[in-house]
């Protein structure tokens, strides 16, 4: 499945709206926000239809599915979005995360659980807020906001040390910019190390550079370690590969305009998570050129000062260096 | 005295609203306690032991409040002697969790790190490592360090 789909659910009292433009969407926050009212709204109206008195109207069906019989169920739906509750187990297995990543259903996970098996979005982890009271009805309008929303510096971040997730062509680029202006840089070695990375780290200010399409189920610590240690920042692209995308290096208009509504080109059931997406285009956009791109290792191309310049432009209000 | 562990153990409820719609007794909702966590996490008055006031969903049952408060509540008065798992309770509900580990021998279990940084001051005993920490910046130091989930 690919695309934005706008849903909204209600009841003579209760109102929610929201968008669901990739895979996996976690809802996680405080108690009494009315998640399990959603989760219940949508299974009985998907139950009972209009006898339900709840409407919900979105493009593609919605529905829940339910620890008795899920594995009978899923492999059968198609062109879905699957409202799963906390309640339910399977959503920490490798099975359930097998069979997302082989679906062409959108998942709404409600959880506060990291579900490391699942390589989610912390653009797409939201909690629940009333936004007050329908045009004047007693009807109570909610919707969801970022739980996260971190993403823009309110000042300049110039760090002492930089972390980066991965070790490959990222990590490549980023160390051998630090190395130019003496800053430390080492990678984590996955998303899962970072915290590890950090508890050993002492210098001073300390960006983490990370892979935002799939850092979801690291956020909740993260967000509590930067809690108290506010000298360390995260800059959460989608992936490296997007950073060269947004950058301009690769010609034509195609490309940015990919990058600007990416969820209608990126098909579930392709791709688990958007970053490996960003990485094959940019592959296959500079396959045979001069900025051929490898995964694994650096071309120096991107290390050239133009390159490097115009893929730095793309991190703003980062400064590596003077 | 709280005790927190993570992961999965043996006596754990895992889905605590579940177990208190169908084990909860009337004098829970009707306590002091229980009285102040509705009204501080649900917005709710507890009007008798069979309703309560909700601002957004109007008159209700014990059985359509938060299941944040429903965990609380087993936490308090539920005494068969099972853990309740606490990552069935939002942040909201922290401080909440360390009141009633200040009234009672608390064990809880927890499936992700709950940010107790609003609950005020507290101790609590960290069962996988058996260490004590004081405050939230040793449970949060001493979490990231344990593994289990």
């Amino acid at each position: 499945m690919k695309g934005k789909y706008h849903v909204m659910v209600q009841n003579n009292r209760i109102r929610y709206e929201f968008d669901i433009k990739r895979n996996i969407t976690i809802i996680r926050g405080d108690s009494a926000t009315g998640k399990t009212t959603l989760y219940s709204m949508i299974a009985l109206a998907a139950r009972l239809g209009d006898s339900s008195g709840i409407e919900v109207r979105c493009e593609k069906k919605c529905r829940t599915l339910d620890d008795l019989d899920w594995k009978l169920i899923l492999p059968a739906l198609h062109d879905h979005i699957i409202f799963l509750d906390e309640d339910n187990l399977f959503i920490k297995t490798t099975e359930f995360s097998r069979m997302v990543r082989e679906s062409d259903n959108y998942f709404v996970i409600i959880t506060r659980e990291d579900l490391a098996n699942l390589p989610y979005s912390v653009e797409e982890i939201y909690g629940i807020h009333a936004a007050g009271k329908y045009h004047g009805t007693k009807r109570i309008y909610n919707e969801f906001y970022h739980i996260y929303s971190f993403m823009d510096f309110p000042e300049t971040v110039k760090p002492d040390e930089v972390i980066v997730e991965d070790s490959n062509s990222g990590y490549d680029f980023f160390h051998s910019v630090c190395d130019e202006h003496h800053i430390a840089c080492k990678s984590a070695g996955g998303k899962s190390k970072i915290k590890d990375a950090l508890q050993i780290s002492n210098q001073g200010n300390v960006l983490v550079i990370a892979d935002g399409a799939s850092i979801g189920s690291e956020m909740n610590e993260l967000f509590q370690y930067m809690k108290l240690h506010p000298d360390t920042k995260c800059y959460l692209p989608e992936s490296f590969e997007w950073i060269i995308l947004k950058s301009g290096l690769i010609d034509g208009n195609e490309v940015q305009e990919i990058l600007s509504h990416p969820q209608d080109f990126i098909d579930s059931q392709d791709y688990f998570s958007w970053e490996r997406f960003f990485t094959t285009l940019l592959i296959q956009y500079t396959q045979d050129t001069y900025l051929h791109y490898s995964k694994h290792r650096l071309n120096e191309v991107y290390l050239h000062d133009r390159s490097k310049m115009m893929i730095l432009k793309v991190m703003e209000k980062i400064v590596l260096g003077d | 005295m709280l005790k927190i562990i993570f992961g999965d153990i043996d006596n754990s409820i895992y889905h605590p609203p579940t177990y208190f719609d169908n084990q909860y007794e009337d004098e829970w909702i009707t306590d002091p306690l229980s009285i102040e966590m509705i009204r501080d996490i649900d917005k709710s008055e507890v009007i008798s032991a069979h309703l309560i006031d909700s601002p957004i969903l109007g008159p209700i049952s014990p059985k359509e409040i938060s299941g944040g408060v429903k965990t609380l509540m087993l936490m308090a008065f539920d005494e068969s002697g099972k853990i309740f798992n606490a990552s069935s309770c939002g942040d909201n509900c922290a401080k909440w969790i360390v009141e009633i580990g200040r009234r009672k021998d608390l064990t809880i279990n927890l499936h992700h790190v709950l940010d107790f940084s609003s609950a005020g001051e507290f101790d609590a005993w960290m069962l996988n490592t058996g260490k004590m920490i004081h405050g939230y910046r040793e449970y949060l130091e001493e979490a990231l360090r344990i593994k289990e989930r």
